[in-house]
């Protein structure tokens, strides 16, 4: 354990790549051809708001089919909502579009649907594969590792599961999205490079059992999966909304090794708290950093190594929204129960826009944001790009910045900017803003 | 043949005017350099030392000098200046020296040498024209002192040129074609009296190009030593008389009002304010004397007293304009802001407050042994982290020994330290109290700390075996 996030350099096998080289698929059994043609290439074509206007971008990765109505299970960084434009490449080479239809972050999975009425029209086939039970993986049982590669075609790689349960702190992915607060990951020595993420690790007779998802840069041979058994979970409740809604209270957990003296705890008993979010639910109810969470709802925690800290937080995240939780606490030698009103998990990505006539593009300041940064509201956005040469770059601003008003009006919504912009290009004229530059306020104008 | 002739009575002209100086100032230049010393002290951190240098001007028969602001890290802890030292120049042996403090208003450091040297200095003042102070304008000519380095014995060097522009920065300051003086050296005028003081360098930057590397991108140099920008004799005279009384300078008049900004000129003219200047107020601190007279964040200064803020060239000057009118106050007294806000026009009476204690004046203590120092939490902390001033609770970690214990724990500078073995430390003694009873226990195992860093804490395990 150690307190603050450490910080890993891990590369999101995403990949803009282009071409493509024929290869004939090995048969060993029915199972893993079934599944060779189950793989899929995926193109996306996706917004991009980093440079000051609304652009477009390509990338590559790859993807499972999981059922005969074309349901096709990747990463959330392959295929996010920003995506326009999606098209999958089946295993007899023929593209067909697809749509996203659920898609979660967290655990970096995302759910697409081929369109059937092509399928139908062109007569195309394809088969899909299915779940193998990534609980009952053991460190050094081979598995394969399916995908494409920088773009090549439908590549199969050999290695063995090296471990089966890797823990990482949250982190973010290039979008700012965090990911594996929920899950930890099944690791491999099976070659996986930029392009493989979202295509399935699998086992000798062609079971799905993990979504090949990542890998140290610089590494050899460090790759990482999603275990099947948190996927299923996703896919199923992605089928149903679309999104997975959680729960939250807000809390940072830490594991308890070697603490266990301190606080006086038998080993294996106990989570502590290392950190609680200000305004947070646990926060409200009193919850405190350096408390030991021993039971939630009367049933015992054991966070004494990292590896079990996913569980934990999952049992909380799969509680209805807005339900009471007991935490039963430890502090110094109290122990008292609290009650804590979950409330929903949020992104701290706030929504995006871009404003072409100035050349500005921005991203919300969300509820998450404002509280990791001690803000005491939510008004204004972050400054995501700017054009050279256009208004916004004129007038200094860029990117980091935060612009808290428009005209004098506070910026509480999105809505407020895009109203001055479609004002502004109906009738150019000086607009002013309030922007933050490391906690100093200027006031500017964007002026044609 | 005519133009032989006008030309041999300008060359004559030009050689009359060289000999008229040449025969005066080297006379002169014996007295004045009687009113410069250069001064040398050491600061001291938890493990090391540093020796800095700096050049002062005498300013009254008891041998009081003044040394300009940058002479001295604002940030640092008189308790950890010593060993001030004065050298006359083209001495080798200096005479001990004590550390009077600094002037929040002009940014001066006080210090004040022996008697026996005082004895062979002569003030600054002695060279105050009669008849006033002289103003440089225009093409007039200076001259100025230079001091070498220790190694060369602090040798003073003469300087001189002419000045080519003087401006509100936003005090009177002339700047010469070229270094005229060094950074706190006295400048004369051809008569010899007092002209000013050198300030630090204006526009002297100079790329310098590797001779190695021919590809390289060059590196920006600044001029240190010598400067050609002059605070001119009439900001300097009226302020000599500002000898802190403590070491901390206090008391310190106080507003509250956190990153000023001078407005953008668009911005002004946008809000009906093009003939002047303005000065946007970020954030107006927690009980503080602005957030007492009703100043709010996004407010816009534009008069002080009544009086509306001068235009400056560059525009960010004015914010030294605001600042340079509170600091010459003391507390208790009142200040009158106009402020716009939104479309109103708001009057604000701000009674000035006495500056909470800085970092610099902050309780600290180091544990070799744990490798951390520890400093009162302060008022500036709780801004920095913006939570409420009103608990002072805890201690901030200001220190930080490489492959200590604390280090091994992952402890980093700036770390606010909330807790230890897990009991709330509301005080600093309380803070040391425990660290101290750690640092002496040799059978202890370890100790722990609740740490926070940004709007994070984490628990850190310190093993001391």
């Amino acid at each position: 354990m150690g307190g603050f996030l450490p910080f890993y350099i891990i590369v999101f096998l995403a990949l803009l790549w282009l071409g493509s080289v024929k290869s004939s698929a090995a048969s060993m059994s029915r199972g893993f051809t079934e599944l060779l043609n189950s793989v899929v290439r995926i193109d996306v074509r996706q917004v991009n708001y980093e440079g000051g206007s609304k652009r477009f971008d390509g990338s590559i990765g790859s993807g499972v089919i999981l059922t005969p109505d074309g349901l096709i299970l990747t990463n959330a960084h392959v295929v996010s909502p920003k995506a326009v434009e999606v098209t999958v490449t089946l295993s007899n080479l023929e593209n067909v579009s697809a749509k996203l239809v659920g898609w979660d972050h967290w655990t970096d999975l995302a759910l697409l649907k081929i369109d059937m009425d092509e399928v139908k029209r062109r007569n195309l086939t394809f088969t899909h594969a299915g779940f193998g039970n990534s609980g009952k993986l053991f460190a050094g049982q081979t598995v394969y590792a399916v995908g494409t590669p920088f773009g090549l075609t439908r590549t199969v790689t050999r290695g063995i599961v090296s471990n089966i349960s890797q823990y990482f702190d949250a982190e973010r992915n290039e979008d700012g999205y965090e990911t594996g607060l929920f899950n930890t990951w099944l690791q491999t020595d099976a070659a996986i490079n930029p392009g493989n993420s979202g295509g399935p690790l699998v086992t000798e007779d062609g079971k799905v059992v993990g979504i090949t998802t990542r890998g140290y840069t610089g590494a050899n041979n460090l790759g990482f999966a999603i275990p099947s058994n948190t996927a299923k979970e996703v896919v199923a409740e992605l089928l149903k909304s679309g999104s997975i809604i959680r729960s939250t209270v807000g809390i940072v957990p830490g594991a308890l090794q070697d603490l266990e003296d301190f606080y006086a705890l038998a080993l294996n008993t106990g989570m502590l708290v290392n950190s609680v979010y200000p305004q947070s639910p646990a926060s409200l109810a009193g919850v405190k950093a350096g408390d030991i969470l021993l039971e939630l709802n009367h049933n015992k925690v054991d966070g004494r190594f990292p590896e079990q800290i996913p569980t934990i937080l999952n049992t909380i995240a799969k509680l209805p929204v807005g339900s009471q939780l007991t935490m039963t606490i430890k502090r110094g030698t109290k122990i008292i129960d609290i009650p804590v009103f979950t409330e929903v998990l949020e992104s701290s990505v706030g929504e995006e826009g871009a404003f072409d006539k100035w050349g500005l593009t921005v991203r919300k300041i969300s509820r998450v944001y404002a509280r990791e940064h001690g803000r005491s509201d939510q008004n204004g956005v972050i400054v995501l790009g700017v054009q050279p040469g256009f208004p916004a770059d004129s007038a200094g601003i860029s990117s980091g910045d935060i612009i808290s008003a428009i005209n004098r009006i506070p910026i509480s919504s999105l809505e407020v900017i895009v109203h001055a912009h479609a004002n502004y290009t109906l009738k150019p004229e000086a607009t002013l803003l309030e922007v933050e530059k490391d906690r100093h306020v200027s006031f500017v104008i964007l002026k044609p | 043949m005519k133009f032989k002739i006008w030309i041999g009575f300008f060359l004559t002209c030009l050689a009359l005017k060289s000999v008229a100086l040449s025969a005066s100032l080297p006379a002169m230049w014996e007295e004045r350099i009687k009113s410069v010393v250069a001064v040398d002290y050491i600061t001291e951190t938890e493990e090391e030392r540093h020796v800095s240098t700096a050049y002062g001007v005498v300013i009254d028969t008891e041998g009081t000098i003044i040394l300009p602001s940058a002479a001295i890290d604002v940030r640092v802890d008189p308790k950890r200046l010593h060993r001030f030292k004065a050298y006359s120049p083209g001495e080798a042996v200096g005479s001990d020296a004590t550390y009077l403090g600094q002037d929040s208003y002009t940014g001066w450091h006080f210090v004040k040498v022996s008697k026996a040297m005082a004895s062979h200095l002569v003030p600054i003042t002695k060279w105050i024209a009669p008849s006033g102070t002289p103003t440089l304008g225009l093409a007039d000519f200076a001259w100025g002192i230079g001091l070498r380095n220790k190694e060369e014995d602090f040798i003073p060097y003469l300087l001189q040129s002419h000045i080519s522009i003087v401006e509100s920065l936003p005090q009177q300051t002339a700047i010469a074609q070229q270094e005229v003086a060094g950074p706190g050296l006295p400048v004369f005028t051809k008569e010899g009296y007092f002209a000013g003081l050198a300030a630090s360098s204006f526009a002297q930057t100079y790329l310098e190009f590797s001779k190695t590397d021919h590809a390289g991108a060059p590196v920006m140099l600044v001029d240190v030593e010598e400067s050609s920008a002059i605070l001119v004799s009439s900001e300097v005279i009226p302020m000599l008389g500002r000898r802190p009384s403590n070491v901390n300078g206090r008391p310190l008049a106080w507003l509250g009002a956190y990153g000023l900004q001078s407005l953008d000129r668009e911005a002004a003219t946008f809000l009906g304010q093009a003939n002047q200047s303005s000065v946007v107020v970020s954030e107006v601190l927690e009980d503080s004397p602005a957030e007492k007279a009703g100043m709010k964040a996004h407010d816009i200064i534009i008069a002080v007293d009544s009086i509306a803020l001068p235009r400056f060239r560059p525009d960010r000057v004015v914010t030294d304009f605001v600042e340079r009118n509170v600091l010459i106050h003391k507390p208790g007294d009142v200040v009158q802001f106009t402020v716009l806000r939104g479309s109103n026009r708001v009057e604000l009476k701000v009674t000035l407050g006495d500056e909470p204690k800085l970092i610099r004046e902050a309780e600290r203590k180091y544990f070799d042994r744990l490798g951390l120092t520890v400093r009162e939490f302060v008022y500036a902390d709780a801004v920095q982290r913006r939570t409420s001033v009103k608990v002072h609770t805890g201690v901030v970690v200001s220190y930080v020994k490489s492959n200590s214990p604390v280090d091994g724990a992952g402890l980093a500078e700036n770390d606010w330290i909330k807790e230890i073995d897990g009991m709330p430390v509301d005080t600093f003694t309380e803070a040391t109290s425990k660290l101290s009873a750690a640092e002496s226990d040799t059978h202890r195992k370890e100790f722990v700390l609740l740490v926070s860093r940004g709007t994070q804490t984490a628990v850190l395990r310190v093993k001391l075996r």
